[in-house]
């Protein structure tokens, strides 16, 4: 079930429910309405809360940030320390830098993920249960567990402090391969016999039959190892020393503990956090509709 | 025979893209680490030595380990089950139909989206003790201050919150669309025949919706397991190793004091421990879980 036949059911149910209300008027109803609404926005507001407070403090100075009680409105908004937080650092090159690599990986995600998801659904061989069953466990087991052994053997390949080594060595992902796989599972196999009658290659097949069929979930699947790289932050702190490689998240820790800014410089440090954090939420409203079909998908992942 | 043989030729390479990265940085290094904890290696030395199980019994009567061991039990119950209990009551609160869905949603569930460390900066803010936003909220209701991440008894509490704060409406979502899946016939009939809201939803709504639960308490732990990010940005697994986790343990003896063969056996310890994990859940989603 997609979005779209989401919101036209719920536009139907309330149809339906104002005929009934019409029939039997009851005073209760609206009362638990209107309290379930209070809830809602309460609760809503309190989650949203710490982003405003993160733009709000940003504008404060440093004096106002550290008084007692906190002002929920700055005295006066002082803008340039946006300004200055954007130049203490350099904070165009570390969210070029996680861009240009999330996009790197997603590119090659989706070519290895689809090739493998298309084998595993599509095409008879003898490794095709032990394959599926090494998938099934490696969705079971951290990848954060092995980053010792993986920087190892990064560092034999002399891959360390490169863009190279951070795109290679998150080139795969077994979530990506699972959700391609569900979506290819749910094709009629006669397609491809159909495909392969016609002398199409499976090749060709994949790209021409398969791949536009499934492309809401290839879109989920972009979007969702997008955001995950974006944010990255762990292994590309461990693989990477050179501080012009550096992904945002990385650069914003550095930026909070180096250069005499850790407690001192608050405004700033709030700052920065909210510019880093503006392009993602940008994306997410954008493409939000996509990033919550997800849900369907992974959840029928499970089923299988 | 030769088009049998092309046609495993031709699976095989379909698979090489994906399955070379995996055996990489994924498989091998699976392997390597599990030598490794059997090496007394430093990271320098050219020679790995071979020492048994030493690193093992070192770590079992550790009471560093130990402690570990408690705060990630702790982090997990802590994270997961708040997320799943918060999520359902959130998206029951969401089902009926009500208008301004999609902005609730949307406010729920952009916490997910941004960045851990940016947030984590922000939250740290919040929690500081003497001008932070959490201690006024506190003062309003009458309770005296919290040292909050200067505080060995809260710091942990402080760094749940966030993760909490994160993930609530994640879980929410995959519980909204489980409710909208449920078959509206039979709980319509359970009310023709009496049944009061409290009734339908312990005997029919949450049975059908435990697949959703199952996955998502799967997941969850796996996460919980995995946290990394907020406890590096907020305490670094202090005060007092109050938020030190397994995975932190085993980042600190690895990349902090270089002692390879103990960080190793730790992160063995924290496979072991999925590898149950998934053995029981297993187990107990075939038993328990309706589909």
């Amino acid at each position: 079930m997609n979005m779209t036949t989401f919101t036209n059911q719920t536009r139907k149910d309330n149809s339906r429910e104002e005929v009934q209300k019409g029939k039997v008027p009851r005073t209760g109803k609206g009362f638990a309405t209107a309290i379930r609404y209070l809830l809602l926005a309460l609760i809503s507001l309190t989650m949203a809360f710490p982003f405003y407070w993160m733009v709000i403090s940003g504008f404060k100075t440093n004096d106002e940030i550290w008084q007692f009680p906190p002002t929920f409105w700055p005295e006066t908004f002082r803008w340039n320390n946006y300004v200055d937080a954007w130049q203490s650092a350099p904070f165009a090159r570390y969210i070029l830098n996680s861009t240009g690599v999330a996009a790197a990986i997603c590119l090659i995600q989706v070519i290895n993920s689809s090739m493998m998801a298309y084998a595993l659904t599509h095409m008879r061989f003898r490794m095709k249960g032990v394959l599926t069953g090494l998938i099934l466990v490696g969705y079971m087991i951290p990848s954060t567990a092995v980053y010792l052994p993986s920087y190892l053997v990064l560092s034999e390949l002399k891959l360390l402090d490169s863009y190279t080594g951070l795109i290679v060595s998150n080139c795969v992902s077994v979530f990506s391969i699972f959700l391609i796989r569900q979506a290819f599972m749910q094709v009629s196999h006669e397609l491809v016999e159909a495909g392969q009658l016609d002398g199409a290659s499976h090749f060709r097949i994949l790209w021409t039959i398969m791949t536009p069929l499934v492309r809401s979930s290839f879109a989920v699947m972009v979007l969702i190892t997008f955001i995950d790289q974006y944010n990255n932050y762990f292994w590309p702190m461990l693989i990477t020393k050179d501080p012009n490689l550096q992904l945002v998240s990385a650069g914003l820790r550095s930026f909070f503990v180096e250069g005499g800014a850790y407690g001192l410089a608050w405004p700033q440090i709030m700052a920065a956090s909210a510019f880093t954090i503006a392009p993602l939420l940008i994306l997410f409203l954008f493409t939000q509709k996509t990033i919550m079909q997800s849900v369907n998908i992974t959840a029928g992942v499970n089923k299988n | 025979m030769r088009v049998k043989l092309w046609r495993e030729t031709e699976a095989v390479l379909f698979t090489l893209p994906a399955l070379i990265p995996l055996l990489i940085f994924w498989l091998g290094p699976l392997g390597y680490i599990v030598y490794l904890s059997f090496t007394d290696w430093d990271f320098m030395s050219p020679d790995k030595l071979f020492v048994g199980l030493d690193n093992y019994s070192y770590l079992l009567t550790n009471s560093e380990f130990y402690r570990s061991l408690k705060v990630t039990l702790l982090f997990g119950l802590g994270s997961v089950v708040p997320t799943i209990v918060g999520g359902l009551a959130l998206a029951l609160l969401m089902n009926s139909k009500i208008k301004s869905s999609g902005l609730f949603r949307t406010l729920l569930f952009s916490p997910w989206v941004t960045p851990t460390v940016a947030v984590s900066i922000a939250w740290s803010w919040i929690f500081e003790p003497e001008v932070g936003l959490a201690n006024l909220l506190l003062g309003w209701v009458g309770i005296s201050p919290i040292g909050w991440l200067r505080d060995a008894n809260w710091a942990l509490v402080a760094v749940l919150i966030v993760t909490l704060w994160k993930s609530i409406g994640w879980s929410m979502v995959f519980y909204l669309v489980a409710l909208r899946n449920l078959p509206s016939d039979l709980l319509e009939a359970a009310s023709i025949d009496g049944a009061g809201s409290w009734d339908k939803f312990r005997s029919i709504t949450l049975p059908l919706i435990s697949p959703t639960t199952f996955f998502l308490s799967i997941i969850l732990t796996i996460q919980s397991l995995q946290a990394y990010d907020q406890i590096n940005v907020m305490t670094q697994g202090g005060p007092a190793g109050s938020t030190r986790t397994l995975l932190y343990m085993y980042y600190q003896s690895a990349f902090e004091s270089f002692n390879v063969g103990e960080a190793s056996s730790i992160a063995v310890v924290i496979i072991l421990i999925c590898v149950l994990l998934s053995g029981v859940s297993f187990l107990l989603g075939r038993r328990l879980v309706h589909y």
